[in-house]
């Protein structure tokens, strides 16, 4: 796959802020970016960092009244599509050609627990219509196309680590193929105190910095956000935030991802060690390497933050320094991520615990 | 949008309420009877029994534990789907292989057993999350058998089990993978029967599709599964096409979160393109599988852009047989709609026996013969979704 498809335009809220300016100062000044939670579990309470996201601002974009019923799943799916939209310099365009596409590997995990509370509390006959209805995976597809009146087709990919990828395969198809002019394409994933007991009981207190470099012990730090992209095919040579070159989804039982020569790697490792060992190999490789997932936490939809570095390398032609406390191993590679990026592709990588994988390269140049 | 290239089914698989495979299936729509019942599997503490179509134990043949029972649905009509395409796990895994499955349940958080000892402070073991996460129906499918192309569940609510068929088509036709293992599938569970009750679109006695005193849904599970393959493929495997995806369409509402837009511009603009797509027009198409749930707005507006576009042609909705099936009914009706044109013939609308004097049309009140080579299959979905397959074959 060769697609040419431009990205016009990054809309992004997580722990670091929101917008395209708050993850280049993230990325330029990196600091711990969650916030302290308490979980609850058998051995008593527990306080464990955590990357939220404050979605306070999307206010900006719509009335408080108009968001009244809207949870923060889909608010922060809103606040990244708009965000998208108007760094393309998009927001007053005609979207009935405009498919939307979102990725998320947990949906609206807040309203699909008040949902079961309110049949927990007040029994089956008194379940709530309205966080069913809003617990649906594609509640946040299906408000972002209600707002923007966006009438093209619209899908929702729920794929745990691969979502991202996955999903962004349909979104090339969709432009190549002339479905639809642009397609506003996102991931959302929202963190909860069951999924902090879970991740509690699963792996215990990890320390307060994800290591993503450090594959002998589990250091992820849940996190939560969305990041869009307005993505069309471009006649043109050059997108300031470069071209998504190529999109693959597959699996390491038929051999391992390659990464040609002379590319750019990211690497999606977020702490969970028995993901991150399945990065270590490519430390030997002759590539620049680097990871971000410190800047925006451990979630599912990981991935599409790599694209929005990635992108936001592209438009700066460099790649942004490794943050200090990340433990890495080899600094070699921390000299070499000073590079300049010029015409190489950068791959953004991800692989799953069960050794499925997907990378996304985006290039400069067509 | 230019004419696409048909792209060859050569497999399907299918079980709902009425069988184990997709002729059993086809047997029981035709008998005409149907056999909705208080559920077994889910108990619950309304007044009233909703009826539901639950697919007996026995019927799922997967022998797998540790998955969830959408999993089972799905793995059970995937082995059809492989004995039906001639297609054995070595041979699957020599080619370029993508899986695309949409579903509901599948994929959410809800496990209520689970949550239930959460939320009254029991801290629970995760063994039962464990298996939610070990439940993802593409990736199982994809990793049990070792296949090297994509994966995708798709979660569009309602219409996943028809998006994930056009979608998989499209993998298909832009050089994605060589074979495609697509379809939907979703179980019944306490959240979607407690969900649906609540927004008070539930029928509590048998569902009537269309009919004047219709009341709402009942609920189903089950599970289509179809191989998909390039002509490459097929010429190498020296398999016929038992039938063709020719065109797909799909468009969103962008109206409301559940109910569906009054003057159908959505569904029709997908119908749109899906019949540009597919290269066919109005007068080529000999049925139209509805989507036709039961609930008085679904119907209405379906009725509506059924007048509209396809004036006088035959349609039916089958889920008086098998219950909505959300995420798995686009795949079943599909798998349906293929089986009704080899045998060129459509069921009766069960459940309709009243014209409702504010649609425009109904359905079939008898199974139905139908001349013809090529059909419409429709879905439509929370989200305002609207997804639609033109299925079949064009004589040249």
């Amino acid at each position: 796959m060769n697609s040419g498809i431009a990205i016009n335009g990054v809309g992004v809220v997580g722990g670091f802020g929101y917008g395209i300016s708050a993850l280049g100062l993230a990325l330029k000044r990196p600091e711990r970016f969650t916030e302290n939670v308490t979980i609850q579990t058998s051995d008593g309470p527990h306080t464990v960092p955590v990357y939220l996201a404050d979605t306070s601002q999307l206010t900006n974009y719509l009335p408080k009244r108009a968001l009244r019923r809207i949870d923060h799943y889909s608010r922060m799916a809103l606040l990244g599509a708009f965000l998208a939209l108007e760094d393309a310099g998009e927001l007053e365009s005609d979207r009935k050609r405009m498919g939307v596409i979102i990725a998320t590997g947990y949906g609206a995990l807040h309203t699909s627990f008040d949902f079961m509370d309110s049949v927990i509390d007040f029994g089956d006959p008194l379940a709530s219509p309205t966080l069913f209805s809003n617990s649906v995976h594609n509640a946040a597809a299906a408000h972002v196309s209600i707002f923007l009146k966006a009438t093209g087709p619209s899908l929702t990919v729920s794929q745990f680590e691969m979502s991202i990828p996955s999903a962004l395969i349909s979104a090339v198809s969709w432009l190549e193929q002339g479905r639809v002019d642009s397609v506003l394409f996102g991931g959302v994933d929202e963190y909860c105190d069951v999924l902090g007991y879970c991740l509690h009981q699963f792996f215990g207190y990890n320390g307060n910095d994800i290591k993503p470099f450090d594959f002998e012990r589990q250091s992820a730090i849940a996190g939560e956000g969305a990041a869009f992209f307005l993505l069309s095919r471009s006649k043109k040579t050059d997108s300031s935030y470069g071209f998504i070159e190529n999109v693959k989804v597959s699996s390491m039982v038929n051999g391992e991802p390659v990464i040609p020569e002379g590319s750019i790697l990211f690497i999606g490792a977020d702490g969970h060690v028995q993901c991150g060992r399945r990065y270590e190999r490519f430390l030997s490789e002759d590539l620049p390497l680097t990871a971000y997932s410190p800047l925006y936490g451990s979630m599912p939809v990981g991935p599409g933050f790599d694209m929005a570095v990635a992108a936001l390398s592209i438009r700066s032609g460099r790649l942004f320094v490794i943050p200090d406390n990340m433990g890495i191993k080899n600094q070699s590679k921390s000299e070499l991520i000073t590079q300049k990026i010029d015409s190489r592709p950068i791959y953004c990588l991800k692989i799953g615990p069960g050794g499925g994988y997907g990378m996304i390269a985006l290039t400069s140049i067509k | 949008m230019k004419q696409s290239t048909p792209v060859a089914i050569t497999g399907i698989g299918c079980l709902c309420a009425g069988g184990q495979n997709l002729s059993e299936c086809m047997e029981y729509l035709f008998q005409g009877e149907r056999l909705p019942a208080p559920p077994v599997n889910i108990s619950s503490d309304h007044s009233v029994s909703y009826p539901v179509f639950e697919v007996k134990e026995e019927l799922i043949s997967s022998e797998e534990r540790e998955i969830t029972r959408t999993c089972a649905l799905t793995l059970t009509a995937a082995l059809e789907a492989f004995e039906n395409a001639k297609l054995s796990p070595k041979e699957l895994k020599e080619h370029h292989v993508g899986v695309c499955i949409g579903t509901t349940v599948g994929t959410t958080f809800n496990r209520e057993g689970f949550y239930r000892d959460y939320h009254a402070g029991l801290f629970p073991e995760t063994d039962r999350v464990k298996r939610f996460l070990n439940s993802n129906p593409s990736s199982l499918l994809s990793h049990k058998y070792g296949l090297t192309g994509p994966r995708q569940t798709v979660v569009n609510a309602c219409s996943s089990g028809g998006d994930a068929l056009g979608l998989a088509a499209e993998w298909i036709r832009t050089g994605v993978c060589d074979m495609v293992i697509a379809g939907g599938a979703d179980e019944l569970c306490r959240v979607t029967y407690n969900g649906f009750i609540s927004l008070k679109i539930t029928d509590s006695e048998p569902c009537k599709p269309f009919d004047r005193e219709r009341k709402g849904l009942n609920l189903g599970e089950g599970a289509a599964i179809f191989v998909l393959e390039s002509e490459d493929s097929i010429k190498k495997r020296k398999m016929k096409a038992r039938s063709y995806i020719l065109g797909y369409g799909s468009g969103c509402d962008a109206y409301h979160l559940t109910a569906p837009i009054p003057d159908g511009s959505g569904l029709k603009q997908s119908i749109s393109e899906a019949m540009e797509t597919s290269g066919t027009s109005s007068e080529d198409i000999c049925f139209i599988s509805a989507h036709g749930t039961g609930t008085p707005d679904n119907d209405k507006v379906e009725a509506l852009v059924l007048s509209e576009v396809f004036p006088g042609t035959p349609f039916c909705s089958t889920k008086g047989y098998t219950g909505h099936t959300l995420g798995a009914a686009g795949a079943i009706e599909a798998a349906f709609t293929v089986a009704c044109l080899e045998q060129g013939r459509i069921p009766a609308n069960i459940g309709f026996t009243i014209h409702d004097p504010g649609l425009p049309v109904s359905p079939v009140k008898h199974a139905t013969e139908v001349k013809g080579h090529v059909a419409v299959s429709e879905s439509l979905a929370f989200g305002g979704n609207n997804a639609v397959l033109v299925l079949g074959r064009i004589e040249i």
